[in-house]
Formats: C-alpha cells, sequence, structure tokens
C-alpha cells in the first residue's frame, strides 16, 4: 500500500530530470511513435537498447524501473500468448485444435512483449519517474493551450488533473489508516469467500467516500479563500523558458525514429 | 492480564527507497501491567509507529513484540494475531473518520461482533463502553452524522472499550479537543483501567495531560527511548527532557519558584490539584 510505483516521481540528479517536462511530454509522444514504427527484428533490438539506454540517463536504479511493470504484467503476457497463437504465417510449427504457432507468430508475440515492455519504460522515464506532477500538469497545459481558441476550458482541465495526482498518495494513505483502525476492530480482509471478503471493504469504503467529501469541500474552501477563479488572467510564479539543449532534445529522438524507418528495409522483415 | 515488552525493536519505513524514514531504531520497553503509560514526544519522534507494533498492524524491521513473553510473530501465534487486537485494543489517531454504521450503537458493537459475542453479550458490552466516554443512550441511536466532533471521538473510542481489551493503547485520544472534551475522555480512560485492571497506554504531546493521568512515563525523542519510568523519576530528569525539546508541566515550575523564593511545598507537584492542595496545607 506504501509503495505505489506507478506514477511515482524518483528524485535525482540527471539528464532526464534536468529536461523541461515540455519537451519530455513531446518526446514520450515521439517515442511511442517510434515504438510503432518498428517492424524488423534489427530495429526491435535498437528499440530495446534505447530504452536501456534511456534507463541509464534518468540515473534510477534499474530494479525501480522494472517495477513499473508489474501492474501491467498480465496485459502483456496476454497479448503475447494471443500473438502467439493466434497470429497467421507460413511456416507451421506446431498446431492443436484452434491453437497454431507459426515461426512469423513467434517473432510477432517477442516483438509485442518488447513493444509494450518499451512503451512503459518509455513513458514512465519520461514522464513519472523523472517530472513531477506539477511540471508534468503544467506542460500538459501549455502544449494544449492552443486549443483554448475552441473555448476548451484548457486551465481547468489541467487543475483538475493535479489535483486529482495530488490526492493519490493522501487517498492511499488514508485508506491504509482506514483499514488500520478496521482490522483493529478484527475486520479480516484476507479469509472467507467472495461475499464475505466485499462486506469487509463497507466498514473502509463508507469512511473513505465520506472524507474524500469532506477534503473536496474543504479544498474548494480553502481555493476560494484564496480567490481563486480560474485560467482567466492567472499567471504562473515560476514560467520555465525553453532553453537551446531542451529543444535541441528533440533532435536525437527525430533521428532516432528515422532510423528505425530505414532499419525495417533492412536485417529480417516481416 | 496481560504483559506488553518490546525488545529491540527496529522500524524503518520505505526500505531500498530515496524516502527511506528510521521510525524506530533500537527500542527496548516493558509496560508495567495495569499502569496508566503515556507516551510523549515532538512529531516524527516514532510514538504511532510504536503503537501499530503493539497490536501488530505493522511488524518491526528487527527486533521482538512480546505480549506475555511470547513473539506475536513467531510462526505459532501469527494465526492469532486477529485474537491478539481484540486483547491489545488499539484507538487510532482521529479515530472518528472510521465511524460507518447507521448508529452509533451498530457501530460501537461492530468489534464485539468481530469477535463473535452473542447479542445479549453485546448489548451489555456496548452500554458499559458508552457509560465509559459518557455517551447517553438517545446519542446511541443517532446517526455518526448528527453528532458533534466530541461525540463522534467518543463514539469511536467506545468502539474499542467494547472489546474489553486488556491492553487499550490509545494514539492522541485528546488531540483537537477542547479542555473539557478532553477531560471528560481521558478520565473515561483512567476509569476504563481502573474498574477492568487493564492496562491503559495513551500517546500523546501534552506534559500536562501526562502529569494528571499517568503512572508511568516514557519519553522518545529521534526514534528512540530517552527516558521512561514512573512519573516522579522521569519529571526529576527536567535537563533530558529540556534537551529534547520538552518540558515539565507549568505548574511545576511555578511550584520551583515558589520553592526557590522560600516556599515549603513538596518536591513533586505536577498538576493543578496538586499545587491547590499543597498551597492551601501551606497557607493554612
Amino acid at each position: 500500500m506504501k509503495n505505489i510505483a506507478f506514477g511515482q516521481y524518483y528524485p535525482a540528479r540527471s539528464p532526464l530530470h534536468a529536461l523541461d517536462a515540455r519537451i519530455k511530454v513531446l518526446l514520450s509522444v515521439l517515442y511511442i511513435v517510434a515504438a510503432f514504427l518498428c517492424k524488423s527484428a534489427t530495429s526491435f533490438a535498437v528499440l530495446l537498447a534505447s530504452a536501456i539506454l534511456l534507463m541509464a540517463l534518468s540515473r534510477i536504479p534499474p530494479r525501480i524501473v522494472l517495477r513499473s511493470i508489474r501492474p501491467l504484467l498480465f496485459v502483456m503476457v496476454f497479448t503475447a500468448l494471443l500473438n502467439l497463437f493466434f497470429t497467421g504465417g507460413e511456416t507451421l510449427l506446431w498446431s492443436w485444435g484452434i491453437f497454431h504457432i507459426y515461426v512469423e507468430s513467434i517473432y510477432s508475440a517477442v516483438f509485442m512483449l518488447v513493444r509494450i515492455m518499451v512503451l512503459i519504460f518509455g513513458t514512465s522515464l519520461f514522464l513519472t519517474y523523472t517530472t513531477t506532477p506539477i511540471a508534468l500538469t503544467d506542460a500538459i497545459e501549455s502544449l494544449l493551450a492552443p486549443l483554448r481558441v475552441l473555448r476548451l476550458p484548457v486551465h481547468e482541465f489541467a487543475m483538475m488533473m493535479s489535483i486529482a495526482l495530488r490526492f493519490i498518495p493522501t487517498l492511499s494513505e488514508e485508506t491504509y489508516k482506514i483499514m488500520s483502525a478496521q482490522r483493529a476492530r478484527g475486520v479480516d480482509f484476507s479469509s472467507g469467500g467472495l461475499i464475505k471478503r466485499a462486506r469487509a471493504l463497507v466498514p473502509i469504503l463508507i469512511p473513505l467516500i465520506i472524507s474524500s467529501f469532506r477534503r473536496a469541500d474543504e479544498l474548494a474552501m480553502a481555493m476560494e479563500c484564496r480567490c481563486y477563479r480560474g485560467g482567466v488572467g492567472r499567471t504562473k510564479m515560476r514560467a520555465r523558458k525553453l532553453a537551446w539543449y531542451d529543444v535541441a532534445a528533440l533532435l536525437p529522438m527525430l533521428a532516432f525514429g528515422a532510423g528505425l524507418v530505414l532499419l525495417n528495409r533492412y536485417g529480417f522483415s516481416l | 492480564m496481560a504483559t506488553l515488552k518490546l525488545e529491540n525493536v527496529s522500524y524503518t519505513y520505505g526500505k531500498g527507497t530515496p524516502f527511506e524514514i528510521k521510525a524506530l531504531d533500537d527500542v527496548t520497553l516493558a509496560v508495567r501491567e495495569g499502569s496508566v503509560t503515556g507516551i510523549i514526544g515532538h512529531t516524527g519522534s516514532g510514538k504511532s509507529t510504536m503503537v501499530q507494533l503493539f497490536n501488530g498492524l505493522e511488524r518491526p524491521s528487527a527486533g521482538r513484540v512480546l505480549l506475555d513473553g511470547e513473539d506475536i510473530w513467531e510462526k505459532k501465534n501469527k494465526k492469532k494475531l486477529r485474537d491478539l487486537r481484540f486483547r491489545v485494543g488499539l484507538v487510532m489517531q482521529y479515530p472518528e473518520y472510521q465511524l460507518f454504521e447507521e448508529t452509533i450503537a451498530a457501530d460501537i458493537a461492530f468489534g464485539p461482533k468481530n469477535m463473535g459475542l452473542d447479542e445479549q453479550e453485546i448489548k451489555v458490552r456496548v452500554a458499559e463502553a458508552a457509560r465509559f466516554v459518557g455517551l447517553t443512550p438517545d446519542v446511541l441511536a443517532k446517526s455518526p452524522f448528527d453528532l458533534s466532533g466530541g461525540q463522534r471521538r467518543r463514539a469511536a473510542i467506545a468502539g474499542v472499550l467494547a472489546m474489553r481489551p486488556e491492553i487499550l493503547v490509545l494514539d492522541e485520544p485528546a488531540a483537537g479537543l477542547d479542555p473539557r472534551g478532553r477531560d471528560a475522555i481521558l478520565e473515561g480512560i483512567r476509569n476504563y483501567g481502573r474498574e477492568t485492571g487493564a492496562t491503559v497506554i495513551i500517546v500523546s504531546h501534552s506534559m500536562e495531560d501526562m502529569a494528571a493521568y499517568c503512572d508511568d512515563i516514557v519519553v522518545m525523542a529521534h526514534a528512540r527511548v530517552v527516558l521512561a519510568g514512573t512519573r516522579d523519576e522521569v519529571f526529576a530528569h527536567a535537563d533530558t527532557l529540556s534537551e529534547v525539546g520538552l518540558d515539565v508541566p507549568q505548574i511545576t515550575h511555578l511550584a520551583e519558584m515558589l520553592k526557590s523564593a522560600g516556599a515549603c511545598l513538596p518536591a513533586s507537584v505536577y498538576t493543578v490539584e496538586a499545587a491547590v492542595a499543597a498551597l492551601t496545607e501551606l497557607l493554612r
């Protein structure tokens, strides 16, 4: 309960931490595109190598980065198995009923696995691990700013997001506290049938919902006391200017994407 | 009744991350059976972590927690952790936020129900617990939403008293209450200890409350036990107390000043009542 790895900032001094958050959002989008451009074994190998390079650049212990896969492990294995059994091909290796394994389907399963893994690594290294939630929502607000022309409430959207992110640890801590309090009164969460376990959650969920409403109310009141009126005319206390190295960081990523496309033509292709 | 001991207990939060914090560092402590023991210390001194070790909510990173001389985390005792929580009742900080039933009576009955007691016994327990904390029968039928903060706090404490724990542990039971509410709650807790013979452990950062209600006092600072002993023994170390940023009660300071001005007062004046008695005696 105390270590929700998905989406947790990891403080360190590294080139990735120092980069402007807006650039990091763009970089992660480009990286996702690059991951989907890969078609050949060579380009997938390079993609995997790039993820390892990113990990080294971020100066975050690999053990911590690997932890980010855990919540999605099931999805990854499931997708890989689907690809393994149900992708068509030419060279049949084994078949049983509706299950067929071709040489090509083995490749496609491995490729899919690498792609999802790299996607998780890429987004968590660029965004969650090296960027504080505040910097992240500021970046999204600034990148979405052109949409204001369409009268979309960009600032309000960003504010909602930062409040939501801010309260994840608070709520998880609160859940833990209430669970401890009810365990002290003899609630047992880990035994009994499905219905008994579901019933054991009632003493947790009711206080949690009540306190969420209370918190929301208090927060709204506090914001109003400080004259919060939404995004119109609001300026930033710490407005970060883009430095040359922020923009320059986009170049290797573009080159990387172009390189992957080129690599698709060589080596082993599907 | 039961005895509680900590042996070389350490506890670390977030081990192996950059957020690692040592909350308890090699703590050894024995709580005297049947006593009212106060644990005092500043925020972050490790008090709240310590109380969650007492009833097995948290497991120490090192060391042993002994109840009646038995390690509660030993394999053969692990299955009995739930029963242990009925014997060592814990009231956490701001317990009023854990109320969830439709009526106060039903919420107080939650613990006894989990113990598997029958209807009749539960009724007796609820009435008894309500009496200790001073909740009247008409309040018992109300919804938690219709109660004041102080009444909700009493109800939440009653929810643990109703399990009749042999050791009652309370984390800041009086935090955020007005003086009258604070005295009512602390008195109710003391009465519970006196009538049932249970050991009571109160965590607080108010020296005044400790002086008025506790027999023994444990002083915590920087994840360690700095002082432990009877009230008189601990207050005799005024210098050590001020070293860790704590102080003897204000009335004790006043008594000391009077003594140095030549007044003949007893050595230990820790509460306003004691001071009043000593001064009337003096002026007679």
